[in-house]
């Protein structure tokens, strides 16, 4: 048995392992009957049939007659393995709600790290430096304000692309910046702080 | 004529200042973006859907609608210029269009594919105002068995009618089916799969997994492969097709129309496939066949036509039935349940005035599409000097800001990013990410349709095959399978899709 086709390998693992995935976190609601379904009765359903068509895709893996290599992207292993112990550890250590701020911090920051390493395990580098530019921006919107949120992930989304020009990117990073104060601030009149908060 | 008072509503609805106004927005919008390579009508509404929460729901539905068939207008401009989709339903124009604009004809392809657009526009806006109102008629009687057995038909339907493999688009809608479950149930208060999380325990938001699908993983896939592009932004004239254009384009025209019509209104349908279909249509019944794909003005006018008229009529199961039938019309419905409308039958009798203002605002926004596409070309071409590393940034902004306004929290940033990931994955393993997106918008309703269904019937599926009309669209879901799976039609699929 040889592997001819590495996307439906792939594709084939993944059904099985949400469509398993699904069945076993359901099994702790309750299953109800036919008559009156319970909140585990169609997710179970469900679970099961994905993972029978799982199998069929991964099945499809060993006759099928379209060549493709099992490396279908780029993948790092060592990233996800970093990224879950990180991000177990990170769950663990919650801070309460009446913690310190600087513990707060810190304990963001781990699960930042966490998050990043999880992206940064698959795709190219435009990948993981343009979505955690997005999850930066997410996080600092409310701190930094609009402007200066929106010239990280611009500065950040650009720098993962190609070709960065800093004049360019400097140029686009204004232009942007007086668009969406007017456009969503004062146009649209979306509640997020221009400058950061404890300058307003 | 009762038609006609509906359509006087319409009308007056429409043509207010403040809807007019919106509608403009909308077909601006679209044409922009349909215009930019790299993004879709999909994740603009995505972006645009908390900003509607602030608009009436006329319109807000109004402004979105005409995104869509905008998008159908300046894609075509895009395709023909740079050899480019400027959007996914105008793939085919390419073929056609660019080798026209190769030639010095860019002014013909461009002209021809407007006013083709257009009327397709005006004959499907009236198909939908003389079909939705009996279709809404049949719906009303529904009950639950009914409505389950049309999921059902409309999830195969939209499988059947994907691209690539069955399997995987099959297992792609359950996937989705499945996340739409997490959250909290309604009949029993649990919250499922949400690990304890409290953001999870409403639901993973559908505006996340469509943009971060839709949005974020496109950008990348788009950054991953280089290229160049040529693109003719010489001054393009002679805009007003000849007679003989006209002449040779008509029959094409009527028969885009025609099919891109009833395609919309399958579910699985929509501008996308119309065009597929129109083309490899127009291909076999051209007596000169041989012209295709080396300028044949055939290839834009049909496939033009269809995109624009499927993108309408894909309206009408939407209206009536409250069924999405591609991921557009899913976020319409995401954009209905954010003001509050139950999207069904009962929409056309509660709420005249946004049923038949939304259609006469179609009529209105289609008149304006052509206004703009055909004098103010030259400033949708200086768009496409922009390079896509500056526009890139651009739209990654305003997706962020659009996603964190939905309840101005991090979480949901994060979340699209997450999906981003996922997203990019199902691209590089051959999954399509739309009929997930179908599933995940129907997955509590089917849920909800199923228990009740099974309560009524005290427990017997028999149900499903008992009533007739339940019984007929579970038979042709399956008829539909079958075909699909049967070696003759699916060696005509595989080709027509590389065809085309």
């Amino acid at each position: 048995m040889k592997i001819t086709n590495g996307k439906d390998f792939w594709a084939g693992l993944m059904f099985i392992g949400f469509g398993l995935g699904f069945m076993i976190v359901a099994n702790n609601y309750a299953m109800g009957t036919a008559v009156r379904m319970g909140p585990a009765y169609f997710p179970t359903v469900l679970g099961g049939m994905l993972a029978v068509l799982g199998a069929a895709v991964l099945f499809r893996a060993f006759v099928s007659k379209i060549p493709h290599p099992l490396a279908v992207f780029p993948f790092r292993l060592w990233f996800v393995v970093g990224g879950l112990v990180l991000g177990v550890f990170a769950f663990y250590t919650q801070v309460p709600r009446d913690g310190g701020e600087v513990e707060k911090i810190a304990h963001e920051l781990l699960s930042g790290v966490a998050i990043g390493l999880l992206f940064a395990a698959f795709g190219p580098r435009s990948l993981w430096v343009i979505l955690v530019s997005v999850v930066v921006f997410g996080y600092m919107l409310k701190p930094l304000g609009l402007v200066l949120a929106a010239g990280l992930l611009i500065f950040g989304s650009s720098w993962g692309g190609h070709e960065f020009k800093p004049k360019e990117v400097t140029f686009l990073f204004v232009a942007l910046a007086i668009f969406s104060v007017f456009a969503f601030v004062k146009g649209l009149g979306l509640p997020m702080n221009i400058w950061p908060a404890f300058l307003e | 004529m009762e038609l006609f008072t509906n359509l006087g509503l319409g009308f007056s609805v429409a043509l207010s200042f403040q809807n007019l106004f919106y509608c403009f927005m909308g077909v601006i919008l679209g044409t922009l973006i349909g215009v930019l390579p790299g993004i879709g009508p999909v994740a603009t509404i995505a972006m645009l859907l908390p900003v509607t929460f602030t608009l009436n729901p006329t319109s807000a539905l109004i402004m979105l609608a005409g995104i869509y068939y905008g998008a159908q207008y300046g894609g075509s401009t895009t395709s023909i210029l740079v050899n480019l989709p400027g959007e996914s339903a105008s793939v085919v124009t390419c073929i056609d269009g660019y080798q026209m604009a190769r030639q010095g004809r860019a002014g013909a392809a461009l002209g021809i594919s407007a006013l083709g657009s257009f009327f397709a526009g005006c004959v499907s806006t009236v198909i939908i105002a003389l079909f939705a109102p009996p279709l809404a008629e049949v719906a009303l009687k529904f009950g639950p068995a009914e409505y389950f057995s049309l999921m059902v038909l409309g999830l195969i339907a939209a499988t059947v009618l994907a691209s690539g493999s069955l399997v995987k688009a099959i297992a792609m809608v359950i996937l989705g089916l499945l996340l739409g479950l997490v959250g909290t149930d309604v009949n029993s208060g649990v919250a499922r799969f949400a690990f304890g999380v409290s953001e999870l325990s409403d639901g993973i938001g559908f505006v996340s997994v469509a943009m971060g699908v839709f949005g974020f993983a496109e950008i990348i896939n788009n950054l991953e492969q280089k290229g160049s592009r040529e693109v003719f932004t010489k001054k393009v004239t002679g805009l007003l097709p000849t007679w003989q254009d006209i002449k040779d384009c008509t029959p094409s025209v009527l028969r885009g129309t025609a099919l891109g019509s009833f395609l919309g209104i399958l579910p699985g349908g929509g501008a996308l496939l119309a065009s597929f279909a129109a083309y490899t249509l127009e291909k076999k019944v051209s007596k000169n066949s041989a012209n295709f794909g080396k300028g044949a003005i055939q290839g834009v006018a049909a496939p033009e036509s269809a995109n624009n008229a499927g993108a309408q009529t894909s309206f009408i199961p939407l209206l009536t039935l409250g069924i999405p039938s591609n991921p557009v019309m899913a976020l319409m419905i995401g954009a209905m349940m954010i003001q509050g409308i139950a999207p069904g039958p009962q929409v056309m009798t509660e709420r005249p005035q946004l049923f038949w203002g939304m259609i006469a605002s179609m009529w209105i926004g289609n008149l304006m599409l052509v206004v703009l596409n055909l004098p103010l070309i030259g400033m949708w071409i200086k768009l496409l000097t922009i390079p896509y590393r500056m526009l890139y940034p651009a739209i990654l902004l305003f997706c962020c800001v659009g996603v964190y306004s939905l309840s101005n929290s991090p979480f949901d940033v994060m979340q699209t990013a997450v999906f981003g990931v996922v997203g990019y994955i199902w691209v590089k393993l051959e999954c399509e990410p739309a009929p997930l997106i179908l599933g995940f918008i129907l997955g509590p309703l089917m849920e909800e349709n199923l228990r009740r269904a099974m309560l009524l019937s005290r427990g017997d599926p028999l149900v499903f095959f008992q009533r007739p009309i339940s019984l007929t669209m579970l038979l042709i879901a399956a008829f539909l399978l079958v075909i699909v799976v049967a070696p003759t039609v699916r060696k005509k699929r595989a080709e027509a899709f590389v065809e085309a």
